[in-house]
């Protein structure tokens, strides 16, 4: 296990604090109709972004998939940016037009996410592909989900950055299910890594409630990457909380041990007051104020005002303008 | 000025864009060392070697992906999908990523990528070879679509297309690959958005694209030993397409034709056509003509394909009916 510092492990609990509770947050106004569209929460998967946000530079590409609502934040974009826009408000990082499912933001390269499974898989390709063009020693991330795997895109993207040795650094969440689907009952295999493997790529699977653990191997992947060795792909194996629309369709037994048991905000908590690292004392402190800190970005993102209609019709081309109704 | 194919014009504009800008490069199947299917590419491999003229594997997906994705940090690439009937495997990429890219994250990024594809039928290609492709697109906002007639316009569109910043989709009709043109030396753009006028006439208006403008002009050539006047609009981009050229000639001539490739059915000439009728019905001494492909995919044989694909007589047919019927 590596060792890092008490202010990094600190930094990282609090990093894990704001993605729970801002999802759970996200989950209240949700329901009280605050914030349309659909929702897909990060909650249960709080090691694994964080993991990947303290391994990436600024610099860094990303592409965040549609339970990445945190790493949006982690990546560099003030919160209450991101909060606003999946209010859909004018204050949003993308002004309001892309939601929860497209917030991108250019000064931080975060690329954005795209609603299509699979569908950035490919689209990395390029921009690791222009960077390496151009010569630069940044890499990008993209955070992909285990239903992805049964998409095309997924594997031209691993065969193609194989094959060009491009700087892409694949985060595979494996969270189970595809919606209502075990992984492992529509793939040939539920261990997703074995895939990467046969595109000749180093791949590995982590335990992504460890936040160590996980920490660990994306720093590792990052090294490789950044050698110029070309792509990685970690499998990290984690559980989100959300059910499905009808509410929770999974055994009791299971639940329990993901909620209770092997949960990333409590293991990493434990570990700490094991290690003298932190009190309870303080670890609660710090849940307040990162609650205190997240219903202050709720309150901007209520406050702001709803997108300039003129919005509506902007930037479909570069040159010229759509006509108005 | 010279003489050259469309093909040799094509190339001609790749190799000044590459030359100019480092940030232009090639990516598709085939099109590296072997110089392309229809060697449009030929000889730039080596003359910017493999790096900038990108041999991919079979994965249009990956191809359009690329190019987007590098398009987002600042290259320019020219990607080739060899047969515009597969653009079926990257549909996605061009819908929902291409075209979207600026609009969504609200004008943080742009994704200037031409997608060079060779297009259209009339050769016994049959029916994953022949398509005309721009109805898929038609209804994509934010999409940019491009399809010369001529070696000049191609050389000019090509350019153009490369230094323009939205995505586009750049059609060669393989009918018209090896037709020759005088081309102009240097480097010339000719704009996008904007129709030619292939040949002025006074009493019917005829709207074509691509191989159908030859034909249309063909047919004009006829007509006007009929005396009856045709002038032929080339609409060389088609999204979106030049609306004031079309109208201006249309109230000039009162009477319209639309010819084109693709099924009637939501497509191209569908639009064109009720634009004409929202916009000039009171000029229109007639209704609006159309002349299109027949509503089915493109059969093999090339005695079928000749009854599905519009001839120069058919376009004929409609330009002495709307001009007899007013």
């Amino acid at each position: 296990m590596m060792d890092i510092s008490s202010e990094l492990y600190l930094k990282m609990y609090c990093d894990m604090l704001h993605v729970r509770k801002f999802e759970q947050a996200l989950e209240r106004e949700f329901k009280l109709g605050n914030v349309p569209g659909m929702l897909h929460t990060g909650i249960g998967q709080e090691a694994t972004m964080v993991a990947v946000a303290h391994s990436l530079r600024t610099t860094d590409g990303l592409f965040p998939d549609h339970r990445s609502h945190g790493l949006l934040f982690l990546k560099g974009t003030p919160g209450e940016r991101i909060m606003a826009e999946l209010f859909g408000k004018a204050t949003g990082v993308c002004s309001g037009k892309g939601g929860s499912l497209h917030s991108a933001d250019k000064s931080v390269n975060n690329f954005g996410d795209n609603a299509v499974e699979g569908s950035f898989m490919v689209t990395a390709l390029g921009v690791g592909l222009g960077w390496q063009m151009q010569g630069s020693d940044a890499l990008v991330a993209v955070m992909l989900g285990d239903g992805t795997a049964g998409e095309g895109a997924w594997h031209e993207s691993l065969n193609l950055a194989a094959a060009w040795k491009l700087p892409v650094l694949y985060c595979c969440v494996n969270n189970g299910y595809a919606i209502s689907t075990p992984v492992g009952k529509s793939h040939a295999t539920g261990d997703l890594y074995k895939f990467a493997a046969a595109y000749d790529m180093p791949s590995v699977q982590v335990d992504g409630n460890d936040l160590l653990a996980a920490y660990e191997a994306t720093q590792k992947a990052v090294e490789h990457i950044r050698a110029g060795k070309g792509p990685y792909f970690i499998e990290y194996m984690t559980w989100r909380w959300q059910g499905l629309f009808m509410g929770e369709f999974r055994e009791k037994e299971e639940v329990r041990y993901w909620k209770e048991e092997h949960e990333p905000i409590k293991l990493a908590g434990e570990d700490m007051v094991q290690k003298g690292i932190a009190t309870i004392e303080l670890l609660k402190k710090i849940e307040n104020e990162v609650q205190e800190e997240i219903e202050r970005w709720v309150t901007f993102a209520k406050q702001s005002p709803d997108p300039d209609p003129l919005k509506a019709t902007t930037n479909v081309y570069i040159g010229w303008e759509v006509e108005t109704r | 000025m010279s003489k050259m194919s469309m093909v040799q014009a094509l190339n001609n504009a790749l190799d000044m864009m590459m030359a100019e800008n480092e940030k232009v490069y090639c990516l598709g199947e085939d099109i590296g060392w072997m110089g392309g299917d229809f060697g449009v590419t030929r000889g730039l491999y080596d003359k910017y070697g493999s790096e900038r003229m990108r041999d991919t594997p079979l994965s249009e997906s990956a191809i359009i992906g690329a190019a987007v994705g590098s398009a987002m940090v600042g290259m320019r690439p020219v990607a080739e999908i060899m047969f515009a009937d597969f653009m079926g495997v990257c549909y996605d990429q061009l819908v929902n990523n291409a075209a979207k890219v600026h609009y969504m994250f609200d004008g943080q990024y742009k994704a200037p990528i031409v997608v060079r594809s060779a297009c259209g039928g009339g050769f016994g290609g049959g029916p994953h070879h022949s398509q005309m492709i721009e109805g898929w697109f038609m209804n994509v906002p934010g999409m940019v679509i491009v399809a010369p007639s001529t070696p000049e316009d191609a050389k000019g569109l090509l350019i153009a297309s490369i230094e323009d910043d939205n995505p586009i989709l750049f059609l060669e009709h393989k009918a018209l690959y090896s037709k020759k043109g005088e081309v102009p030396e240097g480097k010339y753009i000719t704009p996008l958005r904007k129709a030619r006028i292939a040949r002025e006439g006074s009493d019917v208006t005829i709207v074509a694209d691509t191989w159908m403008a030859h034909k249309s002009l063909a047919a004009a050539q006829m007509l006007a030993g009929e005396d009856i006047s045709a002038e032929v609009i080339d609409l060389r981009t088609l999204r979106p397409w030049d609306q004031e050229t079309v109208l201006d000639s249309v109230r000039k001539t009162r009477r319209a034709v639309v010819v084109s490739e693709s099924p009637g059915t939501g497509g191209l000439s569908a639009d064109v056509s009720a634009v004409i009728a929202e916009q000039a019905f009171g000029d229109l001494k007639a209704a609006v003509k159309r002349v299109t492909a027949l509503d089915t995919p493109i059969p093999f044989s090339v005695k079928l394909e000749k009854i599905i694909l519009p001839g120069e007589e058919d376009i004929i047919r409609a330009a002495q009916q709307v001009y007899k019927h007013s």
